[in-house]
């Protein structure tokens, strides 16, 4: 049985001139262990998918379900990594990610053990009492993806994670980021990554869902078999990557 | 050096009060040259509506395109330079700060001493207090618009050597409508309000009458005619929502072409809400209000495109021409200005060495009580509002409710209602301070709420949506979240709803109904009585003053201090 399930999903949104269907009948499954990428034009309804797996976004039409189980509302087994990291300016980093754990109303302590562990272990050590405003973009997006592993979510939702960064800061989060996953102590089992750079999905991915525009369909599911560490200049590389630039391509 | 910058400080706060202060007694000093006026008799015969809409509206109209042309020029002139806007915008924040309800019979003695004792001085300066009330937030609009022109934008057109001309014409002009249009719509809501004030006012003492909506409605609640009333009412209501239906939206739709950043949504949702509630009505209502509305967007594109292209020579000539009448405009200006000051210090210090009558002893006492009923309206304010905004960031549904509720019922002149509340409220409670904070509240709560409801559509969706995907529970996410986010609006709003406060405070302390005054002890009920009882010159010259001490150092003190560490702490990058 797969973690995750999305029976039939679909997503319209009211306007003017009549409702606009970003998701047309989605259906997959997601397995425990899997790293998803998913990957389309802009406008594919990505994001909005990633928001109706969270709950954030209620489904017009369909089911998501979670170990078999129907999901409505929040599924509180998920955390999400935002595109512009999502962060109170008005907080210090420490306050930040204690913030995201209000919800699990442990003990302060508990809570200030698991913010602590997690500034270790995305590297901000040092930097608990900054203010995100005094971070540079990789520093923040640190920031954003400690909050989230805090929560010890089994599955971690990543939204565009690292679109707002410069390209020699994402290569670097990237790697610290599988590091992080594959550690054998990581609480996250399950990533899905929405993303419109192909390579990181290539790079990142077990398996990779394309999308295609208007409204959003599943074309394309693409199992990723090269080894990791992956090398970007490889033959095999590039031309897994040239398969999903011409799937995308084709029904643009 | 901590005592120097003090100093500098107390004598910055200082020396614009005294400015203010001279020019207020050399304006009063003019009562004595003022013959006593008999304006028309009123007559509130429903047929005569139309005629007093049409009063009234023609000073609006006549304010408003003199407030247009003094804002550009203004805006531009502060926008030349570090130097010029070193001076010019702490002035407009001065200006500000002036209660001009309480300056309005100051304007009066003035201007129709100016007109050798004719009415029409009552109507200049009836003109000249909508003007005040419109004019700043415009200046500062354009002032606004092209500083934060794109530096592309500006380099593309120098690239292509264009001149002066072509720059205002094709750079400058365009950048400032979409704010233009926006405080247009501001400053006509708050012409009405002050318009309607002044005919009020007028309509008290039967000497300088003008006839108008205001003192229709005013006469109207004096002689207890209850349908003239509601008549009165209905006018003015159809009069502002025609004038929003058919120029504003329009205009506002028109204006969102000139905008540089490209941000949908929020901005988008701001200008539509009329026309949403329209829109409920029917798509057909809706369509043939915007086919009528035409040709006045085309009115304003013709105009916009209307200015001439002109050749290199004359473009020379003109651009002389206009910079030596830039200085000569300001040259006179302050020399009439440093005159004015000159003249008006004699004339402060001639008042100041009067007798100084045994009311003067009230005046803490009134400051006190004054300052007291502005905190209970600004609490009354502040506790509907701030929910208000807390729901709307949340529930998209509410803000579709409220807004065009809020924008329609927040258009209306609450001046217009000052007759009936204070009536109602006399006649159940016997006494005056009820009524009084009710009417501060309904000149304070409008900018708060429209300051919040701005404040909450710019909180970044992501936040919100963080809110919900890590399930904060409500008392988190208000504090957390939606309160700090609100600050700079909070404060922002607070600083115009107190200046709106002020106002209507100066009118709501006193009040004559029926042949009987009815007043309480504060600020502006020393001040009108000084000014429809006694005319004591020094009485309203040091009620007014203790108002703008007390407008000043509030501003400084708190307001300016909230805005520094609201704009520091509480603020998105």
């Amino acid at each position: 049985m797969a973690l995750l399930e999305l029976k039939q999903v679909s997503k319209s949104y009211p306007h003017a001139k009549g409702n606009i269907r970003v998701l047309n009948e989605m259906s997959l499954g997601i397995e425990l262990g899997e790293f998803i990428a998913i990957v389309g034009p802009s406008g594919c309804g990505k994001s909005t998918l990633l928001r109706i797996i969270n709950g954030i976004v209620p489904p017009t039409s369909g089911q998501v379900l979670y170990n078999g189980q129907q999901v409505d509302g929040i599924n509180p087994e998920c955390a999400m990594v935002f595109q512009s990291f999502a962060l109170l300016p008005w907080l210090s980093v420490k306050a930040n990610i204690e913030l995201g754990l209000e919800a699990r109303r442990g003990a302060p302590a508990e809570r200030e053990r698991l913010a602590t562990r997690y500034i270790d272990k995305v590297g901000l050590d040092g930097f608990e009492e900054a203010y995100p405003r005094e971070l540079s973009g990789g520093m923040r997006q640190r920031v954003g993806l400690a909050r989230a592993l805090a929560v010890e979510p089994a599955v971690l939702l990543m939204d565009e994670p690292f679109s707002a960064l410069d390209a020699l800061t994402a290569i670097g989060l990237r790697e610290e980021l599988l590091d992080l996953w594959q550690a054998a102590d990581s609480p996250v089992k399950t990533i899905i990554m929405v993303t419109h750079i192909i390579e990181e999905a290539v790079e990142l991915a077990d398996r990779i869902l394309v999308l295609s525009t208007g409204p959003g369909r599943l074309v394309g599911d693409i199992k990723v078999e090269l080894q990791r560490p992956r090398d970007r200049r490889a033959e095999a590389f590039n031309s897994l990557t040239d398969r999903v630039f011409s799937l995308i391509e084709e029904r643009a | 050096m901590e005592q120097k910058i003090n100093m500098r400080r107390i004598i910055g706060g200082a020396v614009p009060i005294l400015i203010v202060a001279a020019l207020l007694a050399l304006f009063f000093g003019f009562r004595n040259y003022v013959p006593a006026l008999h304006g028309p008799r009123l007559s509130i015969t429903a047929h005569q509506l139309p005629y007093y809409a049409f009063c009234s509206f023609n000073r609006m109209l006549v304010a408003y395109v003199i407030a247009l042309v003094f804002s550009i020029a203004y805006g531009m002139m502060a926008a030349r330079g570090r130097m010029w806007e070193r001076i010019m915008i702490p002035a407009i924040d001065i200006a500000q700060s002036v209660p001009v309800v309480g300056f309005f019979p100051a304007a009066v003695y003035f201007f129709v001493a100016l007109a050798h004792g004719s009415r029409l001085g009552v109507e200049i300066a009836a003109v000249f207090l909508i003007f005040t009330s419109q004019a700043w937030n415009l200046a500062l609009g354009v002032f606004e618009s092209i500083r934060t022109i794109p530096d592309d934008s500006r380099e593309a057109l120098e690239a292509f050597g264009s001149s002066g001309w072509l720059r205002f014409r094709k750079l400058m002009l365009p950048a400032c409508v979409p704010k233009l249009v926006y405080n247009s719509i501001l400053s006509w809501v708050a012409g009405w309000y002050f318009l309607i004030a002044c005919e009020i006012i007028t309509a008290g003492p039967s000497t300088y009458r003008l006839p108008g909506l205001g003192s229709f409605l005013m006469e109207a609640a004096n002689r207890g005619r209850n349908s003239e009333m509601v008549l009165g009412l209905l006018t003015l209501l159809l009069v502002i929502v025609a004038m929003d239906l058919v120029v504003w939206q329009p205009l506002a739709v028109w204006a969102e072409k000139f905008r540089y950043e490209f941000t949908s949504g929020a901005e988008a949702e701001r200008s539509l809400g009329m026309l949403n509630a329209i829109g409920m009505l029917g798509p057909s209502v809706y369509r043939a209000m915007r086919l009528a509305a035409r040709p006045l967007t085309t009115l304003a594109q013709g105009l916009l495109g209307a200015i001439p292209p002109l050749d290199a020579a004359t473009r020379e000539r003109a651009a002389r021409a206009a910079r030596a009448a830039g200085y000569a405009a300001l040259l006179t200006f302050v020399t009439l200005f440093s005159y004015a000051t000159v003249r008006g210090l004699g004339a402060l210090v001639r008042t100041l060495m009067a007798p100084w009558p045994a009311a003067v002893r009230q005046i803490p006492a009134a400051t006190l009580a004054s300052t007291i009923r502005m905190i209970a309206a600004y609490a009354i304010s502040l506790g509907w509002t701030l929910p208000c905004a807390l729901a709307a960031i949340h529930s998209a549904r509410f803000k579709r409710w409220l807004s065009p509720i809020a924008e329609i019922v927040g258009s209306m002149p609450a001046t217009a209602l000052f007759p009936v509340i204070v009536v109602l409220v006399i006649q159940v409670t016997g006494q005056m301070n009820l009524a009084s904070i009710l009417l501060i509240l309904t000149g304070m709560q409008w900018y708060l709420l429209f300051n919040l409801l701005a404040g909450a559509s710019q909180i970044p969706a992501e936040l919100k949506e963080f809110a919900r995907s890590y399930r904060l529970s409500r008392w988190a996410t208000w504090t957390k979240l939606d309160v700090p986010a609100l600050v700079p609006s909070i404060v922002t709003g607070s600083i115009t709803a107190w200046g709106g406060g002020w106002n209507a405070l100066i009118l709501s302390e006193y009040f004559v109904y029926r042949g009987q005054t009815y007043k309480v002890l504060g600020l502006g009920a020393l001040l009108d009585a000084a000014t429809y009882e006694t005319g004591n010159n020094l009485m309203i010259l040091l009620s007014l003053l203790s108002m703008v001490v007390v407008v000043v150092s509030l501003n400084r003190l708190v307001w300016r201090r909230l805005y520094n560490l609201a704009t520091e702490r509480y603020r998105f990058d």
